[in-house]
């Protein structure tokens, strides 16, 4: 991993930022909403209170009836016109009750405004049975139709039926039956409509006729002959009380409830009956600006319950799970979020006990406007803030990186220039820094003119060594000159004969050693001339092959002159270190290969030799002064020949490498070409 | 009478050494360590042949400034310069103040030995009156072996003995190769490829002074010289 990735890698921790304030926003919110709900859940019980004083306004309670098949009277802001269509009731559908009929659905909802109740049923009937004069009336066989009948009961007092029935769709009459008989009701103005796959019922009432409790019967037959099988709101034989608004406990509840919050007093069984306020118009009207800080803040926080769910329920029941629990003794707050409108109401529900039983509910919804808009104001701006913050310490971050590295780079390409072009004094990248990588530039810079030092030490050290040995050597070799002359016994003659061998060795060694710089010197002096390369190598091989009797040579050098400007002198030197180097790595037999090209550019002189291949750790000082590949046997090496080779060659403004070739060694020389002169 | 050498030398071994084998040879030998000393007992009388080191202790060009003074007291006084510098700039430098020979100090006692008597030999000699038996001609060369003198186109080449020697070695047998180790041996001494070059190339440049067409001198890369006679 480079240090680009690694910095990447740590600026991914300033990602926390974000995380953390979003942590810091929920925790403040749902604090905020707590201690709201709490204050919410303090009112809801100071007006559960109040409102249990009025224990009479509240409906009776049940006697064998379910509540659940109470009839809940809807309340109509307008009246409908009795046309057999729902379209102009201002209900939701939803308030309608469905039941399971016979063929499909049958819809039943009542309504109240001003004076007259209202009544539109929806039945599902693939059979539509009118009824004629026969079976308009009765429904008890043996002759049966399709009817409708509104049971209208007040205990003990009321107990009659409307029935309606019709010859054929439209205006029909009902017809009243009680005690006493059948007899028409002209008060009642009622609607037959046929749909396809049923038939509408619309009916107004004058409220002055309704009792306490009503039902629906809905009895359906597909054949006159064939008993009519009934559908209705209700069990049993009469229908429980239906659920009327309490106009009194309203009127009450509307004096205590606070702006901006809406109350709904239910009954036992959760049957509103009365509510009053209504929540805040920001509330209701707040629409959430879209973007991607809201996104965010909807995958960042809990989204609370469908708003949609804190509404009145249209059937009239309110069924919400803390409204079940207030009705059963026990309080839970509650809270709802619209994703559409940005809405969050907190609810509470307060159970209203009275002796010792619970007689209904008290709910209390509020809108979370101030929490919501403040945490989506400051969260926009933390979210922006800190992503902003983020990309920019990450940006910086990778900046700083690649500029790091890249001076790193720099530095490390340019000592390794260095080392290869053994300009080992040359300035390196950062020197003038001052941090660490100046300081590693300026360790890089010491290290190499140490090594510098050092090689150019090596290079004179063989020049110095030779001259500061030549006078102690004279001693040596004149002190045993003068020996031989004395008249010496045998033992001592051949000492002294084994001290001059070893004398005269000695000295082959110290010209061995000053060789490079007499080469130097002589480059320095040698007069340039131009001389065929191709003539002088022919020659040369040929004196090899007198030399080195145990060895092939193999001249490929082509036909025609190669004129060449330098020291033919030299250059012969050179090749005999390259030939010497090479007769030294091969065996005898073997076949050392010279071979001469002219090419585009420049001519390309290599001896190859079959033998080891040179190590690779050797490479790139194979051609400095005093290092050698060879084992410690051959001692009359000290690493010089191929150090020559290279003055030679760079003398004549060449290069000298060398090569691992198959099963073997190659030594090329490139000298520039020089045409004309 | 012997003649006399004087060895002036600072390393007083090989001083020593040099003045025993000369005195082996029957000649008589002053030894100096240094010039002062030196010139001081030449005021009163020059030796016969003078054996010169370079550098004197402290004193680096002691030996070259030695041998101005003596070559404008004398001008045949034959002056040998054995020194530890082996860098062909010394030795053109040594030369060209009127040495007779250049030797590094690798140079063997007998070689020495041979040397100094051939410069006593060739002092006789300049003496006496010229013998033609005694002189090869080779074109237009001209070699008095008795002299050490060599000509070209009758006109007098100077040449150390060094290279006297290797004249005559390869003048001797025109057309022949001689490699690198003969011409050594008819030097009398132990030179390395590098030098041998050196000499042969300061050889052309003195004939080519007197002669800008001279080319008798033959290169066989890799093998050695060979004088060519038309």
């Amino acid at each position: 991993m480079n240090l680009r990735r690694q910095l990447l890698f740590v600026s991914l921790l300033a990602l926390l930022l974000p995380w953390a304030g979003c942590e810091f926003i929920r925790e403040t919110e749902s604090a905020l909403r707590a201690s709201q709900q709490q204050m919410l859940a303090g009112t809801a019980r100071a007006m559960a209170n109040s409102m249990a004083q009025y224990v009479e306004e509240y409906p009776p309670r049940l006697g064998e009836a379910k509540s659940s098949e109470q009839v809940f009277l809807q309340s109509l802001p307008s009246a409908p016109r009795i046309d057999g269509y729902f379209n102009d009731w201002a209900l939701p559908s939803a308030s309608q009750r469905v039941l399971n009929g016979l063929d499909g659905p049958v819809r039943v909802v009542i309504a109240m405004h001003g004076n007259s109740a209202f009544l539109f049923v929806d039945v599902s009937d693939r059979q539509v049975v009118y009824a004629s004069g026969e079976t308009l009336v009765l429904d008890d066989g043996p002759r049966w139709a399709d009817r409708i009948s509104l049971v209208n009961t007040s205990p003990p007092y009321l107990d009659e039926v409307y029935v309606f029935a019709a010859e054929a769709p439209g205006p029909i009459i009902s017809y009243k039956r009680d005690s006493s008989g059948f007899k028409p009701e002209p008060a009642i103005e009622a609607y037959w409509q046929d749909v396809p796959g049923g038939y509408r019922l619309e009916a107004r009432i004058p409220r002055a006729l309704l009792g306490t409790n009503l039902g629906v019967i809905v009895s359906n037959t597909s054949n006159v002959t064939k008993a009519a099988t009934r559908i209705a709101t209700f069990s049993g034989a009469r229908p429980g009380p239906s659920v009327r608004n309490a106009a009194e406990l309203e009127a009450i509840v509307a004096t205590l409830v606070d702006p901006g919050t809406r109350a709904i007093l239910t009954d036992a069984a959760g049957w509103r009956i009365a509510s009053a306020g209504a929540l805040s118009d920001e509330t209701t009207r707040a629409s959430r600006s879209s973007g991607w800080s809201y996104r965010i803040y909807d995958l960042l926080f809990e989204s609370g319950e469908d708003a949609r769910s804190a509404e009145p329920d249209p059937s009239g029941r309110e069924r919400q799970a803390y409204v079940s629990a207030a009705l059963n003794g026990r309080e839970m707050p509650a809270w709802f979020r619209s994703d559409e409108s940005g809405r969050a109401i907190i609810a509470v529900a307060a159970p209203i006990a009275s002796s010792g039983e619970i007689i209904g509910a008290l709910i209390l919804q509020q809108g979370t406007d101030a929490i919501l808009s403040l945490t989506n104001r400051n969260l926009s701006r933390l979210i922006n803030l800190t992503l902003l913050v983020t990309l920019l310490v990450a940006g910086s971050l990778i900046a700083y990186a690649s500029w790091l590295s890249r001076r790193i780079r720099h530095l490390s390409v340019a000592a390794e220039n260095a080392l290869l072009t053994e300009t080992l004094h040359a300035a390196l990248p950062s020197a003038l820094a001052e941090d660490e990588i100046g300081d590693l530039s300026r360790s890089f810079s010491y290290v190499l003119r140490q090594l510098g030092d050092y090689n150019a030490y090596l290079r004179s050290l063989a020049s110095k060594l030779s001259h500061e040995l030549r006078t102690p050597l004279a001693i040596v070799t004149s002190s045993l000159e003068n020996l031989e002359h004395e008249s010496l016994d045998e033992a001592t003659a051949t000492y002294t004969a084994r001290a001059s061998e070893g004398a005269q060795r000695l000295r082959r060694i110290l010209n061995a050693m000053s060789e490079a710089s007499r080469v130097e010197e002589l480059m320095e002096h040698a007069e340039q001339e131009v001389f065929d390369l191709r003539a002088v190598l022919s020659s040369t091989t040929d004196a090899y092959r007198d030399v080195y009797t145990e060895r092939h040579f193999e001249l490929d050098s082509g036909t025609g002159a190669v004129p060449t400007v330098g020291s033919p002198e030299l250059l012969i030197q050179m090749l005999d270190k390259l030939v010497d180097n090479a007769v030294d790595f091969s065996k005898p037999g073997d076949t050392i290969r010279i071979r001469l090209s002219a090419e585009d550019d420049a001519n390309s002189l290599a001896v190859t030799n079959p033998g080891p291949p040179l190590p690779e750790r050797m490479r790139a000082q194979l051609f400095d002064s005093m290092v050698s590949v060879r084992d410690g046997e051959n001692s009359r090496h000290l690493g010089l020949g191929l150090y020559i080779a290279k003055l030679i060659a760079e003398g004549h403004g060449g290069t000298i490498s060398a090569d691992n070739i198959d099963g073997g060694v190659a030594f090329e020389v490139r000298l520039p070409r020089q045409d004309s002169r | 009478m012997a003649k006399r050498i004087a060895i002036i030398e600072d390393e007083r071994a090989i001083r020593d050494n040099y003045a025993a084998a000369f005195r082996r040879e029957g000649y008589a030998v002053d030894t100096f360590e240094a010039r002062a000393p030196a010139l001081n007992a030449f005021e009163t009388r020059l030796p016969d042949l003078v054996v010169i080191d370079v550098n004197l202790k402290d004193d680096v060009e002691g030996g070259f400034e030695l041998c101005r003074d003596l070559r404008a007291r004398s001008t045949d006084l034959p002056i040998i310069f054995l020194t530890a510098r082996d860098s062909e700039f010394d030795a053109v430098s040594g030369l060209r103040l009127g040495a007779d020979d250049y030797l590094t100090k690798d140079i063997s006692l007998p070689h020495l030995m041979a040397r100094v008597a051939a410069l006593f030999r060739r002092m006789e000699a300049l003496k006496k009156p010229e013998s033609a038996n005694s002189s090869i001609r080779r074109g237009d060369l001209a070699i008095d072996t008795e002299r050490m003198t060599v000509h070209w186109q009758d006109q007098a080449v100077g040449l150390t003995l060094t290279e006297f020697w290797l004249v005559h070695a390869m003048a001797r047998y025109p057309g022949h190769v001689k490699n690198r180790q003969q011409l050594m041996d008819a030097a009398q001494a132990v030179l390395d490829d590098n030098t041998i070059t050196s000499h042969v190339k300061r050889i052309r440049r003195k004939f080519i002074a007197i002669d800008a067409g001279f080319d008798a001198i033959e290169t066989v890369y890799g093998m050695g010289y060979r004088w060519l006679s038309e």
